[in-house]
């Protein structure tokens, strides 16, 4: 089931070296790329069908060309590799196994939408990656790909590495703005949307590593190439990273639209200890949870977790096993959510407080029925009443876990009528 | 006249002003959008979430009202039930961590978060758990005492010291409901105008150290008034009280909406200015030492000015222009020298780019206006010759050190028409209390040539006569407000024809 499009230099030793990397094909699209117009770059891109894969899966040749045309500004090119969605670590090995892949990317990409300037702006945990990355870009201006000119042609382009300060909210694309910026991060209110006003008040492209990096394949084999793999509507592959209760957690590449369970079952090694399937969550944290009935009919492209009212998200999938009690799991999720709010809108930053309050209440044994029904009105009173989604990341899961594992919840209250198992161990 | 358009709220179509936010344009025609965070003054920031509104078609169907242009044919939704919902449900989140200390908080009474939890919320809380607690009673400088937990981080106060004063002394530190404001480590606000900011604090999470615990708002009495702090003309809400068998006493000047002058703020300095108006006044005749009744000073001053030969009068550049004019026909009726000598209000270098003036003279405009000498030397010449000084409120102190002083006016004799007592008021011969800014009705000009007009606020107990009506006493030919008016009228030279009764509010701007 695995394929090696974006993962084909992983397994090669010294991959993130450019040495390496070159004999084994990196750069080899620099000079088809400048012997193409840009839009017929996007075109390429845009046919390929490649769909935003920081999460939100937006196509991301038709995110360029909301540019506008001409403003007599520089157009700045932002890479987001702040990955901080608990359960996702893909784009960490690009970061680390093939950074020259990233590079070749932010190349095809600052050639197609005029941009000279490029901020990798790369999550402060990633000390490792960083290091990795600086040294891959100092090759690159050493070896003449990056700076002044692209390996001799006429195209200027500085890369600029800027670490964050560990916030997950500053992986939103407008607060990722603000904190390149100096500012403190937190989301901006849109519109104006960054392709319009972004970074400096510029137009500002913003993608994900995973998205760069797939753009060396689709220029070098071209936009049909990249569709043999997946679905129509979800084109292309994807590094899932599948992590909790399997035999065999790691991180794969596949194409799009494989059955979920399969890919548990035989990519990663099925549900671990020959215990049962309590849960999947499909793409991160911030995807409403799938119970095994849903998963079994769930395909990993866009199309079907949105049928199944979850989202794609970030490819991190987490298996859960029947163990798991969902209760400490949404006090952990609501946790980090909570944590991680910026802090300024209201409904955010006030409510997610009271969320994680009500449900240690729970926990501690002290909580009612009405605590329950009100951390359910809560999700609703919090979600899309803010600035950005951060907010919504945590109401969408608990929402579905007290749906789907209300349960669970009763379990814990005393004046619960449920007479199903506690399960308090 | 502003570019009117056609919207729709509610359902109903209604006119409002184009180029606004929907708060704005909207709360024109009466119809409140709340909001916490938004200010004319400061612009959308969008945090509270309080202006949510439906738009029935086209565009997002929620939109924060502070971030959307008022555009032709917008359907706009406010009484819809998912809105009212919103507005109560923010108002929740707002409450959750909030002391809830009315009882003990300044604001009380002029509060955004207790007028809309009447209007717009009214639940009980659903709280069970322990609020994030804060820190309270943080003295953050310039006499603005900051309580962490009563704040609702609408973030007015950054914004203002960074976009008014950009002095940015202010920020919002750490994340989710931890997020305070506060200063920087032993970096306190140092501005001018820092005290704004217990104005544009939606709640009491701000408040002045001047003013709190003086006076429950709701007893407080408003009048709108014009700073005499400086020749800016800064529009002021005057906040004074009678309390039982006491005197009329100012509480406080407030920054009153003057689009062509102050726009929403004051200076600290023109604000804290209202002590003047109680303190340190004069209030009964003297002679010498010796008590004595106006009319007892109004003869010893005719008997006394009958003697002098030659009389010099100094009229104040705070005088309204009625006093002004009032003064000058004393001085035409009596031959004396009039002079509005008054150097020593200039501090030069003082003032700012942005509201404070180096003149700290109400209406030096006015002097010129009636053209009436200031000039140093004249004065001076003219006072060696005389042999009485009638002082109509100037304080000649700022311009002459004591000893100066008095050197200046040895062997003459002293009159001194004073809203103040003072040490000049103490060597005077003759000493009668006048009314000061706060207490007559008046017209002045500001430095940006803008005459405004404005009320008697103050009813003292024993109301201080005005010194136009001393000037009248004393022999002037402007015997009432009438004939100062007519006086005036010959002066003033305005695109609109000039009528005391119907000033604009934003004020006149002269030729």
């Amino acid at each position: 089931m695995e394929v090696k499009i974006l993962s084909a230099k992983f397994d090669i030793e010294d991959a993130h070296r450019l040495e390496v990397a070159r004999e084994h094909g990196a750069y080899a699209t620099i000079d088809k790329l400048f012997a193409m117009k840009p839009e017929e770059v996007i075109a390429e891109v845009k046919n390929s069908g490649l769909r935003g894969r920081g999460g939100a899966g937006f196509p991301a040749g038709v995110k360029w060309g909301f540019l506008p045309k001409d403003t007599g500004k520089p157009v700045y090119l932002a890479v987001n590799s702040d990955e901080s969605e608990p359960a996702t670590f893909k784009d960490r090995y690009i970061l680390v196994k093939d950074p020259h892949m990233m590079i070749e990317g932010i190349i095809i990409c600052s050639y197609a939408i005029g941009s000279h300037d490029t901020y990798i702006y790369i999550r402060g945990e990633y000390t490792t990656q960083v290091k990795t990355l600086q040294a891959a870009i100092d090759e690159a201006y050493e070896a003449g790909y990056l700076g002044d000119t692209v390996a001799g042609h006429d195209f200027k382009i500085n890369v600029t590495v800027h670490r964050g300060a560990g916030a997950y909210v500053c992986g939103e694309e407008t607060a990722l703005l603000e904190s390149i910026e100096g500012k403190k991060g937190q989301p901006r209110s849109k519109p104006p949307f960054p392709a319009v006003a972004g970074l400096f008040g510029c137009p500002t492209i913003i993608n994900n590593v995973q998205s760069i990096a797939s753009l060396p394949f689709i220029l070098e084999n071209g936009a049909d190439a990249y569709k043999v793999y997946g679905t129509e509507k979800s084109p292309g592959t994807h590094l899932f990273g599948i992590s909790g209760h399997v035999e065999k957690p790691g991180m794969y590449e596949l194409p799009l639209g494989l059955p979920l369970l399969e890919v548990i079952d035989k990519v990663a090694g099925g549900v671990w200890k020959n215990r049962k399937l309590k849960a999947v969550i499909p793409g991160g944290s911030s995807t409403p949870v799938l119970i095994p009935e849903e998963a079994e009919t769930t395909t990993l492209d866009y199309e079907s977790m949105a049928e199944h009212k979850t989202m794609f998200g970030s490819g991190g999938i987490v298996v859960l096993d029947e163990t798991v009690d969902i209760v400490k799991l949404v006090e952990n999720l609501i946790y980090f959510y909570h944590h991680e709010s910026c802090g300024q809108c209201t409904p955010c930053r006030e409510g997610l407080g009271w969320m994680l309050k009500i449900v240690k209440k729970i926990i501690r044994g002290e909580g009612t029925t009405a605590d329950i029904d009100l951390l359910t009105e809560l999700c609703d009173n919090i979600e899309m009443k803010t600035v950005c989604v951060l907010s919504a990341a945590c109401t969408m899961p608990v929402r579905s876990y007290l749906t789907k594992f209300r349960h669970e919840f009763d379990a814990y209250v005393s004046d619960s009528t449920s007479t199903t198992e506690a399960n308090q161990e | 006249m502003a570019e009117m358009i056609k919207l729709f709220v509610n359902g109903s179509e209604v006119e409002v002003e184009a180029g606004k936010n929907l708060i704005d344009a909207i709360g024109a025609i009466g119809i409140e959008i709340p909001h916490l965070c938004y200010h004319p003054a400061l612009g959308a920031d969008g945090n509270c979430r309080m202006c949510l509104v439906g738009l029935e078609e086209g565009g997002p169907p929620l939109v924060p009202a502070c971030k959307t242009q008022a555009a032709p044919g917008m359907k706009v939704l406010l009484n819809a039930e998912h809105i009212k919902k919103i507005q109560h449900d923010v108002l929740e989140f707002q409450l959750i961590n909030h002391p809830i200390d009315c009882p003990v908080c300044d604001q009380a009474g002029e509060c955004s978060l207790q007028d809309y939890y009447m209007e717009y919320d009214g639940q009980k809380s659903r709280m069970s758990e322990a609020p994030v607690s804060k820190s309270k009673k943080l003295d953050f400088g310039c006499g603005v005492i900051h309580d962490q937990e009563r704040c609702v981080l609408c973030g007015r106060c950054v914004r203002f010291c960074r976009q008014i004063t950009k002095t940015g002394e202010l920020g919002i530190v750490n994340r989710t409901d931890d997020a305070r404001v506060t200063i920087f480590p032993g970096r306190p606000l140092d501005n001018r105008y820092a005290v704004n900011v217990v104005d544009l604090c939606p709640v009491g999470a701000m408040t002045s150290a001047d003013f709190r615990f003086k006076q429950r708002v709701w007893f407080l009495k408003k009048a709108r008034g014009i700073c005499h702090g400086c020749s800016k003309g800064c529009n002021i809400t005057i906040d004074h009280n009678r309390e039982k068998d006491q005197d009329d006493l100012i509480y406080r000047f407030r920054p009153l909406l003057n689009e062509e002058i102050n726009g929403y703020f004051i200076c600290d300095e023109g604000r804290l200015s209202y002590k003047q108006e109680n303190e340190n006044r004069l209030t009964e005749a003297r002679r010498g030492k010796t008590a004595i009744s106006l009319d007892d000073a109004v003869t010893t001053a005719l008997k006394e000015m009958a003697k002098a030969e030659k009389i010099v009068l100094l009229i104040s550049p705070d005088s309204s222009l009625e006093q002004m004019a009032a003064v000058k026909s004393l001085a035409e009726a009596t031959g004396a020298f009039l002079s509005g000598f008054s150097d020593g209000y200039i501090k030069k270098g003082d003032g700012d780019d942005y509201l404070i003036q180096d003149d700290k003279a109400a209406n030096r405009a006015g002097l010129a206006l009636l053209a009436i000498d200031s000039s140093r030397e004249n004065f001076a010449t003219a006072l060696e010759d005389a042999q009485m000084l009638i002082n109509f409120n100037s304080n000649l102190s700022l311009s002459y050190d004591s000893a100066e002083l008095e050197k200046l006016i040895k062997d003459k004799y002293i009159i001194a028409v004073t809203s103040h007592d003072s040490d000049f008021c103490k060597m005077a011969n003759l000493a009668i209390p006048a009314a000061s800014f706060t207490e007559y009705r008046g017209m002045i000009i500001s430095c940006d040539n803008i005459l405004q007009s404005f009320d008697k606020a103050i009813d003292k107990n024993s109301p201080p006569v005005e010194i136009s009506e001393i000037a009248a006493l004393l022999g002037g030919s402007l015997k009432n407000s009438e004939d100062q008016y007519n006086a005036l009228k010959e002066v003033i030279v305005s695109t609109e024809s000039f009528n005391p009764d119907t000033i604009p509010t934003a004020g006149l701007k002269l030729n």
